[in-house]
């Protein structure tokens, strides 16, 4: 017993340690300057995690391509149908992987708050001016599934959720935090204290990621109706008429360690996992627009469940290609768009810089700017194909009832429902 | 109390150093079986006290008592106990009877300490060497215990060689913590954890991310154990019995003791069985015809099928994959002996078994060695050691997102499909799909590798003995260490390996596991018996458990050529993951048994862990039963048809840890561009989380009639989970998906049945049967989160709900287009009832055993992607809708409609579990042949699963895509199918 006795209280077992990991309360507490790098690096990366299903959904819903997978069929099923199940990964994935995203910038901007690290206010406005816009990016992309469902844009503290608000309400905060990033920004000197990824080569300055925010508001003031206020971004952001339409912020990719691929990417004539564009984006094009290099006659037309494709989508031509955030393209495009009302002729010069570049003649159509719409719509479908835009764009001019449902089943829904564990 | 244990320190002093000195009878005598075979380690024990000597080498014993007559007490495992009056003394020869009840057979109630099964308060239940593996060779050991034991469901992952089972006893005691029981093996705690091989997941995309998950489908290792090393299995069902194990104890403890030398001759027993196992349920082939197909959309594949037809080339692919008859051998030598202090027992094994899919199959090697000594009559220590050897093939099957698992590819795979080789060895790509299931069946890797040791030792000493009482110290230590190499190979030339279709030219991946359990115990017990036959054992003592876990897994891709090392490829990828863990406990335990009347034990385990929020909080687990063996008052009528009855109850408590690492939000890491970052988890820690509390409380009672050739358990049980560990599904808003949270409770309550019968026993004849009927419901009843999904693939697919109310285990699912869920199914059954038979005639013996599921629901995706695939065999056949065929008809019904229903299937089954016939040649024609060299010569022919009666479209209702810890069990994607074996034995002694 006095050996047992011995034993006992000899026996103090030490608290855990966490043996897996950083634990998050090492950010939030108090960024160090070390740790800054690696937080702005884990948000860039993050941003991408579920982006695939993102796009596939937006895209399948915009009827720009069908994803057929003998793995999982409700990509020719629910997504297709509109019969959205509010616990199913369509709805589910984006949102989580995106406020995930959001936890990530949260708790770089409470560590930011609580840091003790040598930062200048320079190096504090320019960490807090890049967080607050891609804070707001990530809540876009959210937005844009959700739409008349709202989203809650409070979510600082994971145990204390903010409500939920309604699509306006959500547009407005977004603006004011992109609003809130440009004051930032341009008050945060020459460079950055940490890198960015290779997707912001030119923009990885105060001043060049400013003009990456400018471009960001302007979508958002486009998405409001504030035409002119749109112009004025739009000329503070790198929209270049003359430039490469393919400059602009991207998502990087790659095969390295625990880097990711591109998800995009599928080689052509797959049999078992393929995208497909829609037949009506083939059928409706222009003759000898280039953009339809964006997809490839297959060897053979595949049908599931009764959807045909006759062309693989390969926008993406390796698994470590890039895929845009904001590109010039969409900036010329929301230029044209904010003057089709008040400026017909600055809109088609912009809509001609498009359909040039595209190989195609300069616009002979009406000049009324329901026509200039029709016009704009219609170049931004193939301007912007297979990257999330048609399905937000026709429902923002209310011509969700235009789109194409192949079968008596399909139909085209307005939102993604809010997933059930939000219990709403 | 206090009074007993001054009475007992007092006798301490006073007869420590008085031993047998008021010896003055000297008894001698022999102790025979029935054959007149002389009996050693027979224990004898003056009836009454604890004076007492063992049997020699011959039978012979030799006993010194105070004054005659005195009542003498025979026993020894597997004997009836037999009393005896001596009142003079002379030389007494007695003979015992082998023991056809088990009620002699002892049973744990403590850690140190057994008692005989008819004086247990609670149902523990046992299996014996002969029910375990005697009937036909089994494949494990979890596999072989599957139908014996009341109150449990013991369910198959798949027929993937190398095992895969999860255990339940008495229903589900832990939504996400840890449902299987603990097993511990000759006193060392085992690890039965699956270590999932990286790489695998990293092509079939089965869960998000591209890390090891569950649905790789690893083997558990308790697989490892060589079932025919096995003496006996007791099985502490739930916290009532388990108590003593404290937070290791909620899901039942599975006591496993191996066998031992026995004084005596030298024995060697040699066995070796061979045969071979096919698929159970093979699900046929679709008919297609010209009619099938378009003539516009379906062109290509029409032409490809009329060319097939006409060269007489349509493949039965089902029948390639699964169709390999795998050869199983199974080779077990023992040895064993000892003389009058030493005796030991040595096992060798080896047991190789191909898989039904070829370049699958296991091959595993055992040796075994216990040494039991004693130094004197009261000093013994016993030590045990194991090595096993074993390598798994186990093929990749199940879900995926990426049509690479054969099981996946083979749902797509048509007839006219070719994708045979051509002489140089090269496979044509799949038309229909992104692989070529034979190529990679040909080409493709996944090895589990194990070295395991497992050694314990354990020490009694009598540290006094008085005629009334005795204190014995008991110490225990033992380690399981395992080192687990995994190694996952898809080379460069598989058809979704290469870059051309968008592979990653080849991937290599090492998973390596070292894992250890250490665990020490001392305990002092103390038994004092009154004058009035009412004794007291007491004990007391401390333990301490040891965990810990390193597994790294290094994944490469875009390899050099054909080389396979993690450093021949341009990316490489790793994963880390550790586990320290360190328990402390205490334990202390009164029993009462007043002249075996009345029995009754009370105690407590205190425990505290790494694992817990506060380390060094204690958390106690109270136990307490009592029975009553009415039959041994002198009331009871001892001409009653009913010869035994005892009602009986016990409480208690024990707890589930924690998941490792819940008490932490950690973040991962996460590359772009050459620049490292961090990222939150999914799941978010909770610094206050607890150990979940099962409280079980049980009743029952035992009852003999016709002096035993019928008895009768029967046990009612309510098992309540307090606190309960949940992955809660937290607001995807929050960042996080999840949360470890204590979450509320459930129960479950249900009803284990056991009729056995010896049914008849003449010289010639005999037959024993054994009916066992159990039932488990469970329900939540306290929820402090709201309703949550979790373990499957979507309500529109089915899957499992947790809700205030109802079944722990329900389905839910919609309907329809924007129908709320409902519930569609449950994964418990409605009952179960298993159906033990041994019947001998002169020198044959059958015995087989029937196990029938009844209800319970699985969901099963695996015939909607073969539908999907355009494969079912029943796809053009009209059973639903006269104008419309059965493949459309489910998929328009099931999945283009929102409704899950269709997928929820009754996964009742009716199987002959085991069946074996063996003939023992007689010793006496052994003896004219061989002389004395052989004997016990057995020559049978065995099957297990020989046969299936079920109404499942699939391989196999026993399943599970997510493996088997956790609730969702019982969901199908593309399993490896299950397989039923046939082999034949050739048995002698030497």
């Amino acid at each position: 017993m006095i050996l047992g006795v011995l034993l006992f209280s000899s026996c103090d077992l030490e608290d855990a340690d966490s043996l897996n990991g950083l634990s998050t309360d090492a950010i939030s507490s108090n960024l160090s300057r070390a740790e800054l790098p690696q937080a702005i690096s884990g948000i860039l990366s993050d941003m991408r995690v579920g982006l695939a299903t993102q796009i596939d959904v937006q895209s399948i819903f915009g009827r720009e391509y069908y994803f057929f997978t003998g793995s999982d069929p409700r990509f020719e099923a629910d997504v297709v149908t509109a019969n959205l199940d509010n616990n199913t990964f369509y709805t589910t994935t984006p949102w989580n992987a995106r406020y995930a995203t959001i936890r990530n910038i949260n708790l770089a901007l409470q560590g930011l708050t609580n840091t003790t690290a040598d930062f200048s206010n320079q190096e504090i406005a320019a960490i807090r001016g890049v967080l607050n816009t891609l804070l707001a990016h990530e809540l876009l992309m959210v937005n844009n599934n959700q739409f008349s469902n709202g989203i809650r844009i409070d979510v600082a503290d994971p145990d204390n959720l903010g409500p939920f608000v309604n699509e306006t309400e959500a547009l407005t905060e977004i603006f004011s935090l992109l609003e809130a990033g440009a004051t930032d920004l341009a008050a945060a000197g020459d460079s950055f204290p940490f890198p960015l990824s290779s997707g912001y080569d030119g923009f990885d300055t105060p001043a060049g990621f400013l003009q990456f925010n400018r471009g960001l508001t302007a979508r958002v003031e486009a998405y409001r109706g504030n035409y002119p206020n749109v112009i004025t971004l739009l000329n503070n952001s790198f929209m270049d008429m003359g430039g490469d339409l393919r400059t602009g912020v991207y998502h990087t990719f790659s095969l390295t360690g625990a880097d990711l691929p591109n998800p995009l990417f599928i080689a052509l004539n797959q049999t078992a996992s393929v995208r497909v564009s829609h037949p009506s984006f083939t059928d409706d094009a222009e003759a000898g627009d280039t953009r339809l290099d964006k997809v490839v006659l297959r060897n053979m037309p595949i049908t599931f469940s009764e959807l045909t494709g006759t062309h693989d989508v390969f926008i993406y031509q390796s698994n470590v290609d890039n895929v845009p955030i904001m590109r010039n393209e969409e900036l010329i495009l929301l230029f044209a768009e904010a003057n089709m009302a008040t400026n017909g002729t600055a809109a088609i010069d912009a809509i001609n810089v498009i359909r040039n570049a595209a190989g195609l003649a300069n616009y002979t159509g009406g000049t009324s700017a329901q026509e200039l719409e029709d016009e704009i719509l219609f170049q931004r479908r193939y301007s912007l194909f297979g990257e999330s835009h048609r399905w937000v764009d026709v429902r923002r001019f209310n011509r969700l009832n235009e789109l194409p449902n192949d079968r008596t089943t399909d139909n085209v829904p307005e939102a993604v429902p809010v997933p059930f564990n939000e219990n709403q | 109390m206090k009074q007993t244990l001054f009475r007992k320190v007092l006798f301490i002093f006073m007869f420590f150093s008085s031993l047998a000195i008021f010896a003055q009878e000297n008894l001698t005598g022999t102790v025979v079986d029935n054959q007149g075979i002389p009996l050693p380690g027979v224990s004898i024990v003056v009836k009454g006290t604890t004076t007492g000597t063992q049997t020699d080498f011959d039978g012979k014993f030799q006993l010194e008592v105070n004054a005659l007559p005195v009542v003498l007490v025979f026993s020894s495992l597997g004997y009836e106990t037999k009393e005896q009056q001596i009142s003079n003394n002379s030389p007494i020869n007695i003979a015992l009877a082998e023991s056809a009840t088990g009620l002699d057979e002892v049973v744990v109630t403590g850690l140190a300490t057994s008692i005989k099964r008819k004086n247990a308060a609670n149902a523990v239940a046992t299996v014996s060497s002969a029910e375990l593996a005697e009937v036909t060779p089994p494949q494990t050991l979890d596999g072989a215990l599957s139908g014996k034991v009341v109150g449990t469901l013991i369910n198959s992952n798949s027929g993937s060689p190398g095992g895969g089972f999860s255990v339940r006893l008495r229903g589900l005691t832990s939504i996400f913590g840890n449902n299987q029981p603990l097993y511990i093996v000759d006193g060392v705690y085992i690890s039965n954890i699956s270590v999932a091989s990286s790489g695998l997941n990293t092509v079939s995309a089965a869960a998000g991310g591209g890390n090891p998950s569950s649905q790789d489908n690893a083997t558990n290792r308790i697989a490892d154990i060589n079932p025919n090393d096995i003496a006996n299995i007791e099985i502490l069902k739930g916290a009532s019995a388990a108590a003593i194990y404290g937070s290791r104890g909620a899901a039942g403890v599975i006591i496993i003791t191996t066998k031992k030398g026995k004084q005596g001759k030298t024995k060697v027993n040699v066995s070796q069985s061979l045969g071979y196992n096919e698929i159970i349920n093979p699900q046929g082939v679709r008919n297609f015809t010209e009619a099938t197909f378009d003539p516009v959309d379906d062109a290509a594949d029409l032409a490809a099928f009329i060319a097939a037809r006409d060269a007489g080339r349509l493949i039965d692919y089902e029948d390639v994959i699964f169709g390999n008859k795998g050869f199983i051998s199974n080779t077990n030598v023992s040895i064993s002996g000892g003389g009058e202090k030493t005796s030991f027992f040595a096992g060798l094994s080896r047991e190789t078994e191909n898989g039904i899919v070829r370049n699958t199959g296991i091959d595993r090697s055992n040796i075994r060695l216990n040494i039991d000594h004693r130094f004197n009559d009261n000093i013994k220590v016993s030590l045990s050691g194991n090595y096993i050897n074993s390598s798994a093939d186990r093929g990749f099957f199940n879900n995926d997102n990426s049509g690479t698992t054969i099981g996946v590819a083979l749902t797509a795979t048509r007839p006219f499909d070719d994708l045979f080789p051509d002489a140089n060895g090269n496979f044509p790509d799949h038309p229909n799909n992104s692989s070529n299931p034979l190529q990679t069946i040909e080409l493709f890797t996944n090895n589990e590798r194990v070295n395991r040791f497992i050694i314990g030792g354990n020490i009694e000493a009598t540290l006094f003995r008085t005629d009334r009482q005795n204190l014995r110290f008991v110490g225990r230590a033992g380690t399981d260490f395992f080192s687990q190499v995994a190694t996952v190979i898809f080379p460069q030339e598989l058809q979704f390996q290469r870059l051309d279709q968008g592979g990653v030219n080849g991937v290599s991946a090492v998973t390596t596991t070292n894992n250890r359990n250490s665990n020490y115990a001392g305990f002092l017990v103390h038994n004092y018996t009154t004058e009035n036959n009412l004794s007291f054992t007491t004990q007391a003592g401390l333990t301490n458990e040891q965990f810990s876990q390193n597994t790294v897994g290094v994944v490469t891709t875009d390899l050099i050529g054909s080389q396979t090392n993690v450093d021949q490829g341009a990316n490489v990828s790793t994963n880390q993951f550790r586990l320290l863990q360190e328990d402390f406990g205490f334990f202390a335990q009164e029993e009462f048994n007043y002249q075996d009347k009345i029995l009754a034990t009370i105690g407590i385990r205190g425990d505290k862990s790494t694992n817990n929020g506060d380390a060094n909080e204690f958390f106690y687990y109270p136990k307490g039963s009592a029975a009553v063996n009415l039959h041994n008052f002198d009331f009871w009528n001892d001409n009653s048809f009913v010869n035994r009855f005892k009602p009986r109850v016990a409480y208690g408590e024990a707890g589930t840890f924690a998941v490792f690492g819940s008490l932490f939000t950690l973040l991962n890491s996460s590359l772009i561009d050459g620049n490292v970052g961090v990222v939150v988890p999914g799941t978010q820690g909770n610094p206050s989380i607890q150990p979940e509390r099962n409280k079980e409380l049980e009743i029952g009672f035992d009852a003999g009639f016709f002096n035993d050739k019928l008895s009768l358990t029967f046990t009612y049980y309510n098992k309540e989970a307090e606190d309960f560990l949940i992955t809660a599904q937290v607001p995807g808003s929050s960042g996080f998906v999840a949360q470890q949270q204590n979450g509320g409770d459930f129960e479950n309550r249900g009803i284990e049945i056991s009729l056995g019968a010896n049914v008849l026993d003449t010289e010639d004849f005999s037959w024993d049967a054994t009916f066992n009927w159990f039932r488990n419901r469970s329900e939540v009843t306290r929820l402090n989160v709201p309703t949550f999904n979790l373990g499957g693939f979507g309500n529109s697919l089915g899957q499992f709900q947790i809700e205030e109310g109802r079944s722990v285990t329900q389905i839910v699912g919609t309907t329809g287009p924007g129908t709320p869920v409902s519930v569609l199914g449950d994964t418990e059954p409605d009952f179960q009832l298993t159906w033990q038979n041994n019947f001998r005639y002169k020198d044959f013996t059958l015995s087989f055993l029937w196990h029938w599921k009844q209800g319970g629901d699985n969901i099963n995706l695996t015939q909607l992607l073969s539908d999907f695939g355009g494969t079912s065999a029943d796809f053009d056949d009209f059973d639903f809708d006269p104008n419309i065929n059965n493949g459309t008809f489910r998929i328009n019904n099931g999945l283009f409609a929102g409704n899950a229903a269709p997928f929820v299937e009754d996964a009742s089954y009716l199987r002959l579990r085991e069946v074996g016939l063996k003939y023992s040649i007689p010793n006496s024609l052994l003896e004219s042949w061989f002389g004395n060299i052989v004997s016990d010569v057995n020559i049978g022919v065995s099957g297990r699963n020989l046969i299936n009666i079920f109404d499942y479209n699939s391989y196999d209702p026993e399943v599970s895509n997510f493996g088997g810890n956790g609730l969702s069990q019982g969901v199908e994607v593309t399993p490896f199918p299950s397989s039923k074996r046939l082999l034949f034995t050739l048995s002698a002694q030497f």
